[in-house]
């Protein structure tokens, strides 16, 4: 980790632990400053994700916050990712402040935060378009994938998933 | 998780934040510090959008994208200009920091002040001009040097008076003594004779050697040296009285060969080693440092700029071996195998499936039979 990476985030679990994280966000473990887990849950009563509790997973690199993290639901015995149209079923999120959009003025509370708004607004439960065949051959780092960001469907670049399978 | 005594915490090293009812001191902590890196700005810069951050975080952040990183105008390099106001109001803000959280504090533990003794006992007035020696000492103990002594304040606000307290306020009021600024004093914490008006300044910085105070200590003062020697001709640096203190334009990296990039890197006397990956990150990183450098008034010497880019390149060496280190590690146990081969199952199969498919083609090619057909199947989109 370069320096600056560590001190950034030292402040960042330095402002968790007196501000504490927002309403139902939770840090579940950062046992080293390159990989944080958050436990997210969808407020309200309208929610169709009630009562449910998801991980995420951010993986900080040496260039972070110039670089986005490697941010993923985990998809294990204890957790499962959201059925949403932007979340595939490995965990891997198609959205674009984790992409094109992410800046380093954002942190990992700011990510959790987009996270939890993104599956409050959704409506219908249900998996991207093509989402066997894009987790079949998914890379296991998300950033790897080429992502098209689009406001209702979400898709990762047919030629590029192309190319991969021939 | 249990925050209250984590360990990654331990280490921390930051100044205690204001009390919560002067909400208008908070207001201006954060507002010296560069949403970027979060620290209180270094060698400041706006762009024309008007956001200022440190020259480096925003040199760093344009390499990767050319939009202000606040708020996604399109930005880029040409248009960063030094904010010369900016450098003085954070710089003056630091150094009055300490002064001022001493100040916000509640005064309670002068009421625990026992009575001077009578052998050391001045008269309070002090002419203008002067400054004793003890408000100094006492902004020591507030700052965020890593003094074991106590922390004047706990965290949810509440005074605490720590036992020593008392011990040391007499200890301090046996130097009671007009003094002006100019003159030498001992730290409070480190014992070092320095002048007053840098006490509170290398406490800030955690006590360092006085002869390395070049970028804390007095910036007044270095600033003067440094142009000293600009003046001398000796240059900031010292020795390498050639390198040129003029912003390195970049190259574009990829027409760059290795020669053009090697003649960058030996023009400041950096290493030449490795590929050209290695070599454009080692331009890329040095560019950085070497420009940002230029945005600030009191400037570190080429020697120090080259450790940090040893220091960078290092971590980046570490970074890339560990990560080669966990996977091998978790190869090396029966779970991590099993892992590995769950994980690329489906890269497995689909290859056998590609593999069986193009053998039986061929032997239908081979035998003749509906050669139209296998060729239209040829390339197949899963």
């Amino acid at each position: 980790m370069s320096a600056l990476a560590t001190k950034r985030l030292m402040k960042e679990l330095a402002e968790i632990k007196t501000k504490g994280t927002p309403e139902g966000i939770q840090l579940l473990s950062a046992n080293d400053m390159q990989e944080w887990i958050f436990l997210i849950s969808v407020l309200g009563e309208e929610t169709i994700y009630r009562g449910e509790t998801f991980a995420i997973r951010m993986k900080f690199g040496n260039r972070y916050p110039i670089e986005v993290p490697e941010v993923t639901f985990l998809a294990n015995l204890q957790y499962q990712p959201p059925v949403h149209p932007h979340v595939y079923s490995n965990g891997h999120i198609c959205a674009s402040i984790l992409g094109n959009e992410w800046s380093p003025v954002l942190n990992a509370v700011a990510i959790c935060i987009t996270m939890q708004s993104m599956l409050a607004s959704n409506k219908k439960k249900e998996r991207p378009e093509g989402n066997d065949r894009y987790v079949r051959s998914a890379p296991s780092n998300p950033k790897l994938t080429r992502w098209h960001y689009d406001d209702d469907r979400c898709n990762v670049n047919r030629a590029d998933e192309r190319l991969r399978s021939i | 998780m249990d925050m209250s005594s984590h360990p990654l915490l331990a280490a921390i090293d930051e100044p205690p934040p204001f009390p919560e009812r002067y909400l208008q001191l908070r207001r201006l902590d954060r507002s010296v510090v560069c949403q970027i890196c979060k620290e209180p700005f270094q060698a400041p810069v706006s762009i024309a959008c008007g956001h200022s951050f440190c020259s480096s975080c925003i040199r760093s952040s344009l390499d990767v994208m050319k939009k202000c990183p606040a708020c996604n105008e399109p930005a880029s390099e040409g248009q960063i200009r030094r904010n010369r106001a900016l450098e003085e109001i954070t710089d003056s803000w630091e150094e009055s920091r300490p002064i001022i959280y001493e100040l916000a504090q509640p005064p309670v533990t002068t009421k625990k002040r026992p009575a001077p003794p009578e052998s050391h006992s001045k008269p309070s007035s002090s002419s203008s001009g002067t400054k004793r020696l003890k408000p100094n000492s006492r902004e020591g103990s507030g700052s965020k040097s890593q003094s074991p002594t106590k922390s004047r304040q706990s965290d949810d606000g509440l005074p605490e008076i720590p036992v020593i307290d008392a011990q040391e306020e007499e200890d301090d009021e046996e130097e009671i003594q007009e003094l002006t600024e100019n003159d030498e004093a001992p730290c409070p914490i480190c014992q070092a004779t320095l002048p007053i008006s840098s006490i509170p300044m290398h406490i800030e910085k955690g006590c360092p050697q006085p002869k390395n105070k070049i970028n804390g200590g007095a910036r007044k003062g270095n600033q003067k040296a440094d142009w000293k020697k600009v003046f001398s001709g000796q240059g900031l640096s010292g020795k390498t009285k050639e390198v040129e203190m003029k912003r390195i334009t970049k190259p574009n990296y990829s027409l760059a060969t290795p020669a053009e990039l090697k003649s960058i890197l030996s023009e400041y006397g950096l290493s030449t080693s490795g590929d050209k990956v290695t070599l454009i990150s080692r331009v890329q990183e040095w560019i950085i440092l070497f420009n940002s450098n230029l945005d600030t008034s009191h400037p570190s010497s080429i020697s120090a700029l080259r450790a940090k880019l040893n220091e960078i390149e290092s971590s980046k060496r570490k970074d890339k071996e560990k990560g080669k280190d966990e996977m091998i590690n978790q190869l090396s146990n029966k779970d991590g195998l099993q892992k590995y081969a769950k994980d690329k199952k489906s890269e497995f199969d689909k290859l056998r499936k590609e593999i069986i498919e193009r053998d039986k083609k061929r032997k239908e090619q081979d035998n003749g039979n509906g050669k139209g057909a296998a060729r239209e199947n040829a390339i197949e989109v899963e």
